[in-house]
């Protein structure tokens, strides 16, 4: 039966698949009959009385909604990984104008930059801004965790996905010291703090 | 109101640490009932005033000292007195259901202390909820105006005012002049259309917000009048808690599993954020809904309680706390052109000093340790510290709760409305926060996490050189810190005119607490701001007094404490100190009025421009 499901062509599976995928995300049970007459019944027709099992296309359509959970999860990080890079790339332009501007006494400008650069380095810590936490918060509205494991064990805040609890701290010491030279910054403590960052921004993204 | 999520170790870490704290602590259980329809032992016969108070209606300079010695037996320093039924504050205060099936249930209401007549005696509003049974409405409860009599007594005017709510679920309440006609005027937030009550001038009031576009239907909460933009009007924030309907209220369910020993009601999680929303004035003539325009959009969509306006960078416009339960609080930093910029997590001012975000309902602010910035004190839930937000300058903060003892004293009781005020007056000031549990359900498993009735906090600053600086004064501090209530709003306000200040507390499903301030005290000034032709209260006015050594500062704001409004004259202690320096009046235009050598004990008014 095994031989025979895997010689059929996978194509109505995938047709089925996609209908399941499909009803469940917008919240439908799919009836199982319907699946059964769309996937026609050859195997069964062929077996006398078969063995209770659960049909080999709802297997295979979970197969394939598994790939899709799964490769979601993998989304997810990707994209918390690329908010993580938008926001370490700002920083990296802020402090380069904060220099700038530290090296032309534009006290103003300097100002204007640090505080953009702690702002950033702010969104490193809580893996995006205030928006994301918004979906963080729908997210967990709906049960998901992306690291409940790690939840568990104190490793990760609820819901972050890639940057730890002792990184989400050193990412926000390093974001309060910032802001608090913002008013009066000098390049070699720009530096020294942006060095931290640094290793704790590559640390996560290795 | 953060309710029951699975522990993991940050959280275990963090109630290992309140634990410790709790075995320090002071604070016993709270088993005391607050006895109803009399005043509680120890309180003076109904409409009296403390002996050698100055009476009533002596408002401006002039007025008699207080500095009556405490009674004999009692605490040299604090002495309150619940004298609300004496008084006359009787109206009960309905909030949902008695086992609190939904959020809205136990959220509460406000208070504010305000002068609505001009007499220069403290009148009260109370905003007021619904009683439910089940899914059914018992009774729309009506909110209260009180008149301010001279003896000190309240008469119950809100018929004739028509300022009782309309029928609305009522939430939240802040005083301001919004059209500049030298009357406050009043509104309140609710779960529905906002409404804002105009000071006609004659004792009656009439609601403008459907004419001047402030109803916006939903889950109102905390609000601020203030000046967003320096143009001399003001404009108003509005936070929002949870977007759900009526029919939510009255079909809900207590579904969340509260430590696996009761099922209580659901949310936040699981229930979506309601925006807050920011309306600017057209000249007092209407308000625009001007949220995002102004950069002060609620992205997180949080569930927001408390809201104040304060300059807290120091660069003279106003900027904007909002608390919110369970997401990053938010500060917005005004940029100085009508616009604003959020900067709450780098600016040490969003998360606690683990980087967890807490679930903040009130908001104090006040310069806590005498070094002449605005620190921020926000109160948050059970079994989690209130936060204590020390200001550095420059509008950037670190959390003191650990080292300036506010923290362990905190950490048990689940609390709400919160001042910062001087209550002994010795020139430093002190706070006083209002609690209650939000499940009645956990007094079925005494010992577990406290009482749904909580004794209030009374946390007495003790100077910069105590260490703490702050400690629990409350068991010392008369019985009217002894009452046992699931209390909510508070607002602070010298109702009495003696000098020092008094409590205004609501109570989930009961009247209100009035503690009188019976404290022997040290001396006093209290500054009566006006502006001719201005809004009154002028809001966005700092006062700074210099006397005795030390210097202070106040402002005056429009919605503080949670869901209510402080008495907007600006009250120092001074200690020994019989004479004031300096008096420093910062108008909201920047411009100074500077008063010297002033005696103490008296309310002093400054006219701008006189």
């Amino acid at each position: 039966m095994r031989a025979q499901v895997r010689s059929r062509s996978v194509a109505p599976i995938i047709v089925i698949a996609g209908l399941v995928i499909a009803g469940l995300m917008v919240g439908a049970v799919v009836p199982v009959g319907a699946i059964l007459d769309l996937a026609a019944t050859p195997a069964a027709a062929q077996t006398g009385s078969p063995a209770p099992a659960t049909p080999a296309e709802l297997v295979a359509t979970y197969g394939t909604l598994a790939e899709v959970i799964l490769g979601a999860k993998k989304t997810e990080a990707n994209l918390v990984r690329s908010i993580l890079a938008a926001a370490h790339a700002r920083a990296q332009a802020e402090l380069a104008r904060a220099e700038k501007a530290t090296k032309a006494d534009d006290a103003k400008g300097a100002q204007a930059a640090v505080e953009n650069l702690a702002a950033d380095v702010a969104q490193l810590a809580t893996e995006g801004d205030n928006a994301v936490a918004a979906v963080r918060k729908q997210l967990l509205e709906g049960g998901h965790h992306h690291n409940a494991a790690g939840e568990a064990k104190g490793i990760y805040d609820e819901g972050f996905v890639i940057v730890t609890r002792a990184a989400k701290q050193a990412f926000l010491d390093s974001s309060r010291a910032l802001g608090q030279m913002a008013r009066a910054p000098k390049a070699e403590a720009l530096e020294a703090e942006w060095t931290k960052v640094q290793a704790t921004y590559s640390g996560l993204m290795k | 109101m953060r309710g029951v999520r699975p522990v993991n170790p940050q959280v275990a870490t963090a109630l290992l640490t309140g634990l410790s704290w709790v075995a320090c602590a002071t604070q016993t259980p709270d088993t005391i009932p607050r006895p109803t329809g009399a005043p509680p032992a120890g309180a003076p016969p109904a409409g009296a005033l403390p002996a050698g108070a100055t009476p009533v209606g002596a408002t401006t300079a002039g007025a008699t000292p207080s500095g009556t010695p405490a009674p004999a037996g009692t605490s040299p320093r604090f002495r309150f007195v619940d004298v609300a039924a004496s008084s006359g504050l009787t109206r009960i205060l309905r909030a949902g259901r008695p086992g609190k099936d939904h959020l809205l249930d136990s959220a509460g209401a406000g208070a504010a202390f305000l002068d609505y007549d001009g007499d220069g005696r403290l009148d009260v509003y109370l905003v007021n909820g619904w009683l439910l049974r089940g899914s059914n409405v018992m009774e729309r409860g009506r909110n209260a105006l009180y008149h301010g009599r001279p003896d000190g007594t309240f008469e119950d005017v809100t018929d004739r005012a028509g300022a009782g709510g309309e029928g609305r679920w009522g939430a939240g309440v802040a005083v301001a002049d919004y059209d500049a006609d030298g009357r406050p005027d009043i509104l309140v937030t609710d779960f529905g259309p906002n409404l804002l009550y105009r000071n006609r001038g004659d004792g009656t009031f009439e609601n403008v917000a459907p004419r001047l576009g402030l109803e916006d239907p939903g889950w109102n909460t905390g609000a601020a009048f203030f000046d967003a933009d320096g143009d001399g009007d003001l404009d108003l924030y509005v936070a929002s808690y949870i977007d759900c309907s009526l029919e939510d209220v009255l079909k809900a369910q207590r579904t969340l599993d509260w430590k696996g020993l009761e099922k209580v009601a659901f949310g936040p999680f699981g229930l979506t954020g309601a925006p807050d929303h920011f309306f600017r004035s057209e000249g007092g003539k209407r308000f625009t809904d001007a949220t995002v325009a102004a950069g002060l959009q609620d992205r997180a969509l949080g569930y927001g309680f408390g809201v104040r306006a304060a300059d807290f960078d120091g660069d003279g416009d106003q900027d904007l706390y909002v608390a919110n339960d369970s997401d990053a609080n938010y500060l917005y930093r005004n940029e100085g052109d009508g616009t604003f910029k959020e900067v709450g997590v780098w600016s040490g001012c969003a998360l606690d000093a683990n980087g967890r975000t807490q679930a903040s309902m009130g908001i104090a602010v006040g310069d806590a340790f005498g070094d002449g910035l605005l620190d921020l004190f926000t109160t948050n839930f059970a079994e989690d510290y209130s936060t204590l937000y020390r200001a550095l300058g420059g509008g950037l903060f670190e959390d003191a709760s650990e080292e300036s003892g506010v923290g362990r004293i905190t950490f048990l009781p689940m609390s709400w409305g919160t001042a910062f005020a001087d209550l002994d007056n010795d020139g430093d000031l002190d706070l006083v926060v209002a609690n209650g549990h939000i499940y009645p359900q956990v007094d079925a498993h005494p010992g577990v996490a406290g009482t749904y009735r909580q004794r209030n906090l009374l946390i007495e600053n003790a100077g910069p050189a105590a260490r703490p600086p702050f400690r629990d004064a409350t068991a010392e501090a008369g019985p009217g810190f002894q009452v046992v209530e699931s209390s909510r709003g508070l607002a602070v306000g010298d109702y009495d005119n003696d000098g020092d200040l008094d409590i205004l507390i609501t109570n989930l499903d009961a009247p209100p607490t009035l503690l009188r301030n019976d404290n022997p005290g040290g001396s006093w000034l209290t500054v009566v701001c006006e502006i001719p032709g201005g809004p009154s209260p002028p809001l966005g006015t700092t006062v700074t007094v210099k006397a005795g050594g030390r210097t202070q500062r106040r402002d005056i704001a429009s919605g503080d404490s949670y869901l209510s409004s402080h008495d907007p004259r600006p009250h120092f202690g001074l200690g020994a100190a019989g004479t004031v320096d300096e008096v420093d009046v910062r108008w909201p235009d920047g411009t100074h009025t500077i008063r010297r050598a002033v005696p103490a004990r008296r309310f002093l008014t400054i006219v701008k421009g006189a």
